[in-house]
């Protein structure tokens, strides 16, 4: 439930009087995001909602927006996420080295700035691009997760460092891309470096302190894993059952999970009411699926935490045993739905694997799985009763074997839909989501494990879909029902989240620098298009100052989303690059981080 | 180095008739992808250290550079000795604790110098049969 701001301040106040201090992190934290004027969040919300209540933009004037203002960064490389803002200043972050701005929005001076130090090794420990998802705020304090995966507390008024903690081995390829959220009295971070061969985790801190309250592993030992043999339930033949003992343990061969990867580097969502924190864990390492057979669990998995112990409630895997680097990280969406005709408390997640998966949040059960992009092939659907997607062999690599390229799999590695989040739409009831139309080759091959260095073991190449042009689409989906609603095609994959605002406009960046803003009813009427300095790999998020709303985005290309467009392996002139989208990209635009503000003309 | 590596060294030695073409072509390529034991095991390190992730699937070039161009000016000393150092600040590792690339950076060199050179025409080699 979101409050309306009056409502929020009087709890604030009322909180403040009779309760501990813990509960009024998470209130104040509250009151700024329910206030539509702040961006408090980096998905606005905990729900990872991007919706914003603004309508002073609307979908009849939307088309005469003008910039009010820019900002450059200063830095190269992919520029993701969103800046925050909160009381009319605005927290900016940038890719490695992790700098921060707060800008005061009534003059747009700079009032502090706080460029960490950090070891340049970080940066090839982070191959291929330094990106880094932002900020998190509350209680007065800015939270930096920075590359090396130093997190840190900053005094939001100056820039201080108010506490500091280590949160992996940068030298074991342990860095963090993720922002940090805060949820209640906690800041909870991730960690990346799947394809270094790190066991990942998710961590929570406590926001005043730093102090580390607890840590679960996505694979390994029950007690590691903060998995309850009994307690914890996940979609067994078509119900809820405890997992069982050494859930993840027996799904691996001898010590490979140790180097089993399941990083966890995406965006988290909370919910007050159930007091549970969702994410999703990443690939399975190696990417030879050779080198580990079983399910691999909990790689590939959405997880439901309690906040307070970290204990797991409930586990769903949507990708046994990858063969395709299918993570399983992006954003859960919150949302009350109704789902075949039910209304519903669910859980909706876009995956990597071309599904779009609705649950029940409280129970964790299987709901729907439905393609999202309709060439998905590498499998033919999910069977609901065992939740295990049915594999289509002539797609399967581990099937296919080492050494040999399996051709033509949909979608390609950085999935349907990667980092980039979607957004939800309270008013229709649907979602908003950038994608990827993108398939691939891909040859796995054995590799060896050496701590600090790259473990891949695969070459993949990229390509549109047989026979089409467009490598993204930005698309409505109905959640309750798992169908497209609408798709609008896009040149280049949509690597930019999505913002839905109460004016009726929803608005993505594409890779050649696009900020677009189309109808929240007829995604197909573009009603604003404005061309930024570089690519757009940020999210759209909007805010009010003084009266005057404002949209905005990073441009500043970079990353994956470049790969994605790579020349393919086998055919002879391929081999000087001189094909592949991503040549033509080239056409369009080039590196440097820039932020770009819209409003209407006075 | 084990016994097999220094047979394959010797094998490889063996293709190249002169001293001068060692350095400009270190590689044996029949049919364009068709490679001595060398420089197929150049390319298994190219694939094992995952430089594609930065190089680009075909060396091409992504975040990092295009190899078929650097490889037309770096030698062959400096190579290998960037294998060991890497470029911290360019964002290009240090392989010195990969034994895979420091056994064989010569071996790396022969590959990508004959894709630079457009004697390897395609990624993906295959190992002469003798």
């Amino acid at each position: 439930m979101r409050l309306a701001p009056h409502v929020a301040a009087v709890c604030t106040l009322a909180t403040a009087i009779v309760v501990p201090a813990i509960a009024i992190a998470n209130s104040d934290l509250e009151s700024k995001m329910a206030d539509p004027n702040n961006w408090a969040a980096q998905a606005g919300d905990m729900y990872n909602q991007r919706y914003s209540k603004l309508n002073q933009i609307n979908k009849s004037n939307v088309g005469k927006m003008q910039v009010a203002w820019m900002f450059s960064t200063g830095v190269l490389r992919g520029h993701e996420g969103s800046p925050l803002v909160v009381n009319g200043t605005m927290y900016i972050h940038t890719p490695f080295p992790n700098k921060v701005f707060a800008i005061d929005l009534d003059t747009q001076k700079i009032k502090w700035r706080y460029e960490p130090k950090q070891d340049s090794a970080v940066i090839a420990q982070m191959c291929c691009d330094t990106v880094y998802r932002g900020l998190a705020y509350a209680e007065n304090k800015i939270f930096l997760q920075q590359a090396d995966s130093t997190l840190l507390a900053l005094d939001a008024n100056n820039g201080k460092v108010l506490w500091s903690v280590k949160n992996g081995d940068p030298k074991l390829g342990a860095v963090n891309t993720n922002a940090p959220h805060v949820f209640k009295d906690k800041v909870i971070t991730g960690i990346s470096g799947g394809e270094w061969g790190v066991r990942g985790f998710l961590a929570a801190y406590d926001i005043n302190t730093g102090k580390q309250v607890w840590k679960a592993y996505s694979v390994g030992p029950d007690n590691e894993m903060l998995v309850d043999p009994q307690k914890t339930m996940t979609w067994t033949d078509g119900a809820m059952k405890p997992v069982g003992e050494n859930s993840s343990l027996k799904t691996w061969k001898g010590d490979q999970w140790k180097i089993g990867g399941g990083t966890t580097w995406g965006w988290y969502s909370y919910d007050k009411e159930l007091n549970t924190v969702y994410y999703g864990s990443g690939n399975p390492s190696t990417w030879n699926p050779s080198q580990r057979p079983g399910d691999n669990r909990w790689s590939m998995t959405i997880f439901a935490r309690d906040l307070d112990t970290g204990q797991a409630k409930w586990v769903y895997q949507m990708t046994p045993y990858d063969e395709w680097d299918f993570d399983g990280i992006n954003e859960m969406i919150l949302a009350n739905i109704t789902v075949k005709g039910k209304p519903t408390k669910a859980l909706v997640h876009f995956d990597r694997n071309g599904f779009g998966y609705t649950l029940d949040r409280t129970t964790g059960a299987l709901l729907v799985a439905e393609k999202y992009d309709p060439k998905v092939n590498w499998a033919t659907h999910v069977d609901m009763k065992s939740g295990r997607p049915q594999v289509v062999a002539q797609y399967s690599t581990a099937q296919n074997g080492p050494d040999k390229n399996t051709k033509g799999v949909c979608p390609a590695a950085l999935g349907s839909k990667d980092q980039q989040p979607a957004a939800f739409n309270p008013k229709n009831g649907r979602f908003y989501v950038p994608t990827n139309h993108v398939c691939m080759d891909y040859e796995p091959f054995k590799v060896d494990y050496t701590a600090g260095q790259p473990y891949v073991g695969a070459t993949l190449s990229m390509f549109p879909p047989q026979g089409e042009k467009n490598m993204g689409n930005f698309i409505v989906w109905d959640a309750g029902t798992g169908k497209i609603v609408q798709s609008k095609a896009e040149k280049f994959s949509v690597w930019s989240g999505a913002l839905v605002t109460a004016g009726d406009v929803a608005c993505y960046g594409t890779l050649e620098g696009y900020l677009k803003c189309v109808d929240a009813n007829d995604i197909n009427k573009e009603l604003f298009k404005f061309k930024t300095p570089s690519g757009i790999i940020g999210n759209v998020f909007t805010y009010e100052h003084k009266g005057k709303q404002y949209i905005g985005t990073f441009s500043g290309i970079g990353g994956w989303a470049g790969i994605g467009m790579a020349a393919g392996l086998e055919k002879d002139q391929d081999g000087l690059g001189a094909v592949g989208g991503y040549k033509e990209l080239r056409d369009y635009t080039e590196l440097g981080g820039t932020l770009t503000v819209f409003a209407l003309p006075n | 180095m084990g016994p097999r590596t220094i047979v394959l060294l010797v094998a490889a030695c063996a293709f190249t008739a002169h001293a001068v073409a060692d350095e400009d072509k270190p590689y044996k390529v029949v049919d364009g992808y068709k490679v001595d034991a060398n420089t197929m095991k150049g390319f298994r390190t190219w694939r094992a250290a995952a430089c594609d992730r930065c190089h680009g699937a075909a060396q091409q070039g992504l975040v990092g550079p295009s190899l078929i161009e650097s490889l037309k000016r770096v030698s062959k000393e400096d190579f290998v000795k960037l294998m060991e150092t890497g470029r911290l600040d360019k964002g290009m590792p240090s392989f010195a604790t990969s034994p895979t690339v420091m056994e064989n950076r010569e071996a790396l060199y022969a590959y990508l110098k004959g894709r630079s050179n457009g004697d390897i025409t395609q990624v993906k080699v295959e190992e002469l049969t003798p």
